[in-house]
């Protein structure tokens, strides 16, 4: 839903039309309603109208800028396996070898890079991550990893999380219980209800994978403890259904599910092209539509996507790059060689170091700053960069920017919605 | 065009820059004690009454302390109308030409009279004014914004009594008492300087904490508290001790021996001499404990669990037993009113002192939990129609206003009945409001079924129902304490402070039942309004509980109780 330019734009200000018209100032993302005759003299071209809101606005003093320096990293996810039992039709890591050979991580890699975590956390909590590939192919590692980290940790007084990303097939009871015991917040690929997921998601010998992670994962969908525990569907251009895939997770005993669409891999029949993005747009809204209606009826919030952006709208999120990757956030391959998230694995071009010197701190600069989004384009002159921090680097990379009309269609419908949830339930946004 | 922004989320809302001082500075957000204040001191405002002058009210007479040649108040100010205009440049010009004998050394101005409309003051007699110019201070406080004339007489230091009347030289002003508040902007005048208006402030955590006379120390000053549990003994779901001595013996919180058990007395002097002397405060202030739900803790806070309590499995199961609260909050509040009214007026011609005093506490506390549970009745009308009017309920149920035909106890649910205070139906109350029993236990399934996917504002309401239930528990055992020495005395004759009464007939009672309808319709109209609440009913039913009182009272003094039900 393209709105147009009103004078002023693009510049300091994004304008929202409707009830009430809002208006985002661009630095430190900060949401304003404004009376409907000063709306309609923006719209209307009137440039003085551009400029009594911009002295109205005013502005916050910069945020950081430039980056002059990164520390430790406090999160790290360990590619424990990079292989997969399952060989799903779109897996950017190419059923889990990232296109190289199948293989685990040695059980010495794991631990020094555990230990350089956390030596280097200086008070800071730090989250330690697994993935793969499946990463319980590499069980054990898991759970050694889980209380050498925990136990160190512990001794140096930090605080620590952990998580994982896992196709939820292989779970067994022992699992479960480390889940459980440490708390951790875990990602299932999961597409949808039986049919959606078995479409895509299948085992070598092409036979359904659903059944399976059902039974696997039931016991901790029973009883999670305090472990965070959410599903997360990839969108396929095949079929782009956006609640049905909801909705089949919600039923298998999901409390949060997202979904995300494809955007690279190896078939090409399953990308999103360019004329997906509109369609997937209106699937989204649809389906926050009937997430809201139950959330503005007392219910919980279970689409992940929805809630994310309207917490970072609340917030006034205001971020120059994407994610918290080279940053903050590591991912180290089975070789030991740290990446710049756990989607650029054995990709030489984000190889940051390794876990023999540590992270590659002038690396990490170079690549963060050639990635400010005041400094890419078509990024610098959109409304919505700061919001939206550029795109995936790993897919910048392999595909462009693609789908910039989609993000910016969906951050206007989770302004509104979020102007909803203030006057409605704000208690969700305390 | 007034063109306006509004922010809406945390950063616009942290970027918006508002002219004024925050709410939280505000008079309005004060704990209203304005003299000598918790956020500023009245005193001070007064001091500047009179324009060109500063005066200082702590001696008697009160003093001329400073001149303030470029006070703006010698000029025309926003708001005076044209008469005032036109009047100031004269007077203004006079106290002018007063400045340099009234800053003239070797000795002080007095304050002697002020005159106001035609009436004047002599403001230096120490046994009218108790030998405080704190009571000129009043007589200056009640001055209108209008023309006062003062006198003031020269003081010649160090000269006698008798010399200082045979040179005693005086001045006579008029001007227009300042306005201290801009008509347009609201604010106070620039003469004050940043820190005046707060300067003579109680100052907390030093000896004012102990010394203070008043009681009026906002919430960083408990007066009494419940003990700490002891490492290692339990509490009950609803917070307060297992142990029954800790959950209801209240101790002073200022007891220089903290490790002290010994119950607070309800005679402030007695407590005093159990408190941190004043060079303690000075040096142990940081020993004072941390005071939460009423209770010291010294370890790290843990929100209670109340997990223990099966939450109900939807919103209508909820409202349900929301619903039957009411009823329940209903039908108590009305058995402790027809007590209330079983116990003797404490103005009859020929009561005892001790007895009058006794009874006015006695009714005063049983009022004040009928009130109170009147009030939990609205609250939990509140919970229900917050539920339905946010969609969250299938099948509406409020408002509820009908009172429970059954009270459950201790030892199973009774009958409801309306009896005179008598020291067993006493007990029994206290059996209903006992910390953990049936009434507040009453609200733990809400409290666990509130905790998660509901309005947190819903929780609060609904926790602050429960933890008045200590309140009233312990409200009936002190009626209870000072009662019991006539029991004793009474041995098998009715006790002196009850009056006998009995249920009058409907007939007998028409007024007084005719407006306890009328309160429920009131309430009715309203609480189906909800959040949209219309005043007018609510007013309506509170003019018509005064009205009950005194037909309820009449009822009384004849032997009869109103037949509630």
């Amino acid at each position: 839903m393209p709105t147009a330019r009103p004078a002023g734009e693009p510049g300091r200000f994004h304008l929202l039309a409707g009830d009430p018209p809002l208006a985002l100032a661009l630095d430190g993302s900060r949401l304003y309603a404004i009376d409907r005759d000063l709306h309609d003299a923006l719209m209307g071209g009137d440039a003085t109208a551009a400029a009594r809101l911009e002295a109205m606005i005013g502005s916050v003093p910069p945020g950081a800028d430039d980056f002059h320096d990164v520390g430790a990293p406090t999160a790290l996810s360990l590619n424990v396996a990079q292989a997969c039992n399952l060989a799903c039709g779109y897996c950017y890591a190419d059923k889990g070898q990232f296109g190289g050979r199948a293989r685990m991580m040695p059980r010495e890699v794991a631990l020094a890079a555990v230990d350089r975590l956390i030596d280097g956390a200086d008070g800071r909590r730090v989250t330690l991550g697994f993935i793969g590939g499946e990463p319980f192919l590499n069980r054990a590692l898991i759970h050694e990893a889980v209380e050498h980290a925990a136990a160190r940790a512990a001794r140096a007084g930090i605080a620590i999380g952990f998580s994982v990303t896992t196709n939820g097939s292989m779970l067994t009871a022992a699992d479960h219980e480390l889940i459980r015991r440490h708390s951790f917040a875990v990602t299932v690929s999961l597409d949808g209800g039986p049919s959606l997921h078995d479409r895509h998601r299948r085992h070598h010998d092409g036979a359904g994978s659903f059944a399976g992670i059902a039974e696997a994962m039931a016991p901790l969908l029973a009883a999670p403890g305090k472990a965070k525990i959410a599903a997360r569907a990839s969108v396929t251009r095949d079929d782009l259904r956006v609640r049905a895939r909801l909705d089949g997770l919600t039923a298998l005993g999901f409390r949060e599910a997202g979904v995300s669409p494809v955007r690279t891999g190896p078939d090409p029949s399953l990308v999103f092209q360019a004329q997906d993005w509109q369609p997937f747009l209106r699937e989204m809204i649809a389906a926050a539509e009937a997430e809201w209606r139950r959330v503005a009826a007392g219910g919980e919030r279970r689409f992940s996507n929805l809630w994310s952006a309207v917490t970072q709208i609340h917030r006034g999120s205001a971020r120059p790059l994407p994610c918290g990757s080279a940053v903050s956030y590591l991912s180290l391959g089975a070789d030991g060689t740290y990446y710049s998230c756990h989607r650029t694995i054995d990709d030489r071009r984000f190889a940051l170091g390794t876990t023999r010197e540590g992270p590659d701190r002038a690396g990490r600069l170079d690549f963060i700053r050639s990635r400010h989004v005041d400094r890419q384009e078509p990024c610098a002159s959109c409304w919505a960069r700061y919001l939206c921090g550029g795109g995936c680097h790993a897919e910048v990379v392999s595909a462009g920017r693609m789908g910039c009309d989609y993000i910016r269609g969906w951050l206007e419908y989770c302004i509104r919605i979020y102007d909803r949830v203030l006057r409605r339930r704000p208690e969700l946004l305390s | 065009m007034a063109e306006k922004i509004f922010p809406r989320n945390l950063t616009a809302r942290a970027a918006a820059v508002i002219a004024g001082n925050p709410v939280n500075t505000r008079l309005e957000s004060g704990v209203g004690n304005c003299f000598p204040g918790l956020e500023f001191d009245v005193r001070n405002l007064d001091r500047r009454f009179f324009p060109g002058l500063v005066f200082n009210f702590g001696t008697l007479p009160v003093v001329l302390y400073a001149i303030e040649r470029d006070d703006p108040a010698l000029e025309p100010q926003p708001g005076d109308d044209e008469a005032t205009r036109r009047a100031i440049p004269a007077l203004s010009s006079a106290v002018r030409r007063a400045f340099d004998r009234l800053g003239a050394a070797g000795g002080h101005w007095e304050l002697v009279r002020l005159a106001q409309g035609g009436r004047k003051i002599d403001t230096v007699s120490q046994e009218v004014f108790d030998g405080d110019g704190g009571n000129v201070w009043r007589l200056v406080r009640s001055l209108e914004r209008d023309q006062v004339t003062i006198t003031l007489k020269w003081a010649a230091d160090g000269a006698t009594a008798r010399a200082r009347k045979a040179t005693a030289e005086t001045i006579e002003l008029t001007h227009y008492r300042r306005r201290f508040i801009d008509p347009d902007r609201g604010t106070i005048s620039p003469v004050y300087r940043p820190g005046e208006l707060t300067q003579s402030l109680c100052s907390p955590w030093q000896h004012d904490f102990r010394d203070c006379s008043c009681n009026y120390w906002a919430s960083n000053h408990p007066d009494i508290v419940l003990a700490e549990d002891p490492l290692g003994t339990g509490e009950l779901p609803s917070g307060a001790s297992a142990d029954p001595q800790l959950a209801t013996q209240p101790l002073d919180w200022l007891r220089a021996d903290r490790s002290s058990r010994v119950i607070a007395s309800p005679v402030d002097g007695e407590n005093d001499q159990r408190r941190l002397r004043h060079y303690q405060i000075n040096q142990e202030w940081a020993g004072l404990a941390f005071v939460l739900e009423g209770k010291e803790i010294s370890a790290v806070y843990a929100p209670r669990d109340e997990t223990f309590a099966k939450p109900f499995d939807t919103s209508d199961d909820l409202v349900q037993e929301l619903a039957s609260l009411c009823q329940l909050e209903h039908v108590v509040a009305l058995e402790y009113l027809y007590a209330y009214f079983s116990l003797r007026e404490p103005d009859e011609r020929g009561m005892a002192r001790k007895l009058s005093d006794d009874l006015l506490y006695a009714r005063h506390e049983i009022l004040g939990v009928a009130i109170s549970e009147m009030r939990h009745l609205r609250w939990a009308n509140q919970l229900i129609w917050s539920l339905e009017q946010r969609g969250m309920v299938k099948n509406r149920v409020g408002p509820e206003l009908r009172p429970a035909e059954n009270v459950p106890g201790p030892n199973g649910s009774r009958p409801r009945a309306l009896r005179p205070l008598t020291p067993e139906v006493l007990a029994d109350f206290i059996a209903i409001e006992r910390p953990s029993g049936t009434l507040d236990g009453a609200y733990a399934r809400v409290i666990s079924t509130l905790r998660s996917g509901y309005p947190e504002v819903l929780l609060q309401l609904a926790r602050q129902i429960a933890a008045d239930g200590m309140d009233h528990y312990s409200r009936f055992c002190e009626i209870q304490l000072i009662l019991k020495p006539y029991d004793a005395k009474a041995g098998k004759s009715p006790p002196p402070y009850l009056r006998p009464i009995k249920p009058a007939s409907s007939e007998e009672a028409k007024t007084a039942i005719d407006l306890y309808t009328g309160i429920l319709g009131d309430l009715e109209a309203a609480y189906k309004l909800g959040d949209m609440e219309e005043a007018s009913s609510i007013l309506d039913a509170r003019k018509k509980m005064t009205e009950l009182e005194t037909a309820a009272n009449a009822l009384a003094s004849k032997g009869l109780g109103v037949p509630f039900f």
